[in-house]
């Protein structure tokens, strides 16, 4: 069966924080036909913005950028967005894979990679959607390494929790609601997801519905014959699963 | 650590240098009028005890250390913890001989001891003396060692610093960003972009030619980072912002080659890069009281610092280290939302070439 590519105008948009890199990628897409520059972005902040505003079908995406990193980028869109990453350094393609993107362009490039990026894209784009790779995670992180940081997107504000910071996590639904210091981000990603992407030696499942940072835990209290609750720091009461229990003992 | 008790297979040489020692005091009991089974009965446990005592000589020895302590109080110390460990050993031994009275093999002993007490006594002193000359020389002997070791540390110190001074050199993210913004200006703006690649080609050139240089003058450090900026600048456009306060003097001062260049190039990285603003990196220099105080600073960034940064640091502390030892420093820190490294070295006119 051939593979289908998106016929019509490729919709891209471009995404560096510097102006040269843009008006490079932006001279060589210039010279392609069917190829249409919806977007130009100088930070991640932006792009997030860009997509939503914008819908390209692919992202042209630095990954070493001020405030947000690429794949932070990634994390956060709302849409289903082709990705292929161009960055001055290979230290990054493991994870560009683990992530799905389209390809992994290295600067500096010439016209014809660039090309041979695109119809990768077009190919992927006229792909039927696999199940289960709607939402982008950063899957397989090298061990030892653990994001420093969780970034979520609620409406038209970018959050980004530094993760040290972060009290608990509570299941809602499809989404989840990250809360720190009192403030409460909602994010769209399942708890078990999310899971993936702390360190289970100081974050716990403590119940179907809930992951607590051990460090913000005051006390365990019991209540009822059988039950716990593990009391934070800042007061909240968090319900704890026998299974939960099991988790978190070793760690107190 | 105890230049005896700390070392295995010293003690037992230690002992049986006691040996003849013991010997030698029963044979002075023996003339005192002991026979020599008696003298040696009561010589040897006592000889054994005191040459545990004389161990102790090592706190007089720590508490006036030759090189350190004035001979008055070397003199005065050793001879009063020499009396007092003697006497202390003449009340152990009065204690022996009474105990030895009981049997009847040494009716008799204690009426000749006390004939013997001031000969004890000296013995004592003059073995604790001895004791305390052997303590000087094992510890003398130890530091000895430790500054020999201490040399070939610097040493390697030194080299490992000039070898990762070497690799560090290239940063590829540098060489292949500008690379790509030089390919960027050929359509735009061709000229620049040929000002830009002889730019490169002159910085990664005098990179290379200065790892191989200990000490060049201060502008000549301050040329090269100011290319590297420069060429950066291209990069960031009006994100980077320069400022320079080096006073004239500072300029004639040497300087180890390429030991401003990993801190101008952390605080692009590390600093202006990573702000969506950008923001102003500021060098400065100044000559005062014949020491050289080097700063470069950049706007902090709120994110943890990338494990980059430290390594660039080390190295320029080791590199201070190995050339100026404990007269030169580095200070790095955070304060009012800049961070800011400051080196201060002696100021020596560079070497004529």
């Amino acid at each position: 069966m051939a593979i289908e590519t998106t016929p019509g105008t490729l919709r891209v948009a471009i995404v560096d924080d510097e102006a040269p890199a843009r008006s490079l990628l932006r001279e060589y897409l210039s010279a392609l036909p069917d190829v249409e520059i919806v977007a130009e972005c100088a930070n991640g902040f932006e792009a997030v913005h860009a997509v939503e505003a914008t819908a390209p079908a692919l992202l042209l995406l630095d990954i070493q950028m001020p405030g947000l990193s690429g794949f932070e980028v990634l994390e956060l869109l709302g849409r289903e967005v082709a990705v292929v990453f161009v960055t001055a350094y290979d230290e990054f393609a493991l994870r560009a894979f683990e992530v799905h993107a389209v390809d992994y362009l290295l600067k500096p490039f010439s016209p014809d990679r660039l090309k041979e990026a695109l119809v990768r894209a077009r190919q992927r784009i006229g792909q039927p959607r696999e199940a289960g790779l709607d939402k982008v995670t950063a899957a397989a992180r090298p061990p030892g390494t653990w994001p420093a940081r969780l970034v979520a997107r609620e409406g038209g504000r970018v959050h980004v929790i530094p993760v040290d910071a972060l009290d608990l996590v509570e299941a809602r639904d499809d989404y989840v609601c990250l809360r720190s210091g009192g403030r409460e981000v909602t994010k769209q990603q399942t708890l078990t997801e999310l899971a993936t992407q702390l360190d289970p030696a100081r974050f716990v499942r403590v119940h179907r519905s809930f992951i607590v940072n051990v460090a913000k835990i005051a006390r365990i209290e019991r209540y009822g014959k059988d039950s716990r609750l593990a009391v934070l720091q800042d007061g909240t009461k968090v319900p704890i699963s026998h299974t939960g229990f099991a988790s978190l003992r070793p760690l107190l | 650590m105890h230049p005896i008790l700390a070392f295995r297979g010293r003690l037992g040489p230690y002992l049986a240098g006691w040996v003849p020692l013991a010997g030698l005091l029963a044979g002075l009991l023996a003339v005192g009028g002991m026979t020599w089974l008696q003298a040696t009965v009561v010589a040897v446990p006592l000889a054994v005890v005191y040459a545990f005592m004389c161990l102790a000589a090592w706190y007089p020895c720590q508490s006036a250390p030759l090189r350190k302590a004035t001979f008055a109080k070397v003199v005065v110390t050793q001879l009063a913890a020499a009396g007092l460990s003697a006497m202390l050993w003449l009340f152990l031994a009065d204690t022996w001989v009474v105990f030895l009275e009981q049997f009847p093999a040494f009716a008799g002993v204690g009426e000749r001891f006390p004939r013997l007490v001031v000969v004890l006594l000296a013995v004592g002193v003059v073995l604790y003396v001895l004791g305390a000359a052997l303590h000087y020389l094992l510890i003398g002997f130890e530091e000895a060692q430790q500054a020999e070791r201490n040399a070939l540390q610097l040493e390697v110190a030194a080299r490992e610093a000039e070898l990762r001074a070497l690799r560090a050199q290239i940063d590829p993210h540098f060489l292949f960003n500008t690379l790509n913004a030089i390919s960027s200006l050929i359509a735009t703006e061709p000229t620049s972009a040929r000002t830009m690649c002889l730019e490169l080609a002159e910085f990664l050139r005098e990179s290379l030619r200065l790892g191989g240089v200990a000490t060049i003058p201060l502008a000549e450090e301050l040329r090269l980072a100011e290319r590297y900026l420069g060429i950066e600048r291209v990069r960031f456009g009006p994100r980077l912002r320069v400022e320079r306060d080096v006073d004239g003097g500072a300029e004639t001062c040497a300087v180890p080659a390429l030991v401003l260049q990993p801190l101008v190039e952390n605080a692009v990285r590390h600093g202006i890069a990573q702000l969506v603003q950008g923001g102003v990196v500021r060098i400065a220099g100044r000559c005062s009281g014949g020491r050289l105080y080097l700063t470069v600073e950049n706007p902090a960034c709120a994110a943890p610092a990338p494990s980059g940064s430290g390594l660039g640091l080390a190295n320029v502390r080791q590199r201070l280290a190995a050339l100026y030892g404990q007269d030169a420093s580095l200070d790095a820190r955070v304060a009012g939302g800049t961070f800011r490294v400051e080196l201060t070295m002696p100021a020596s006119p560079p070497p004529a070439t």
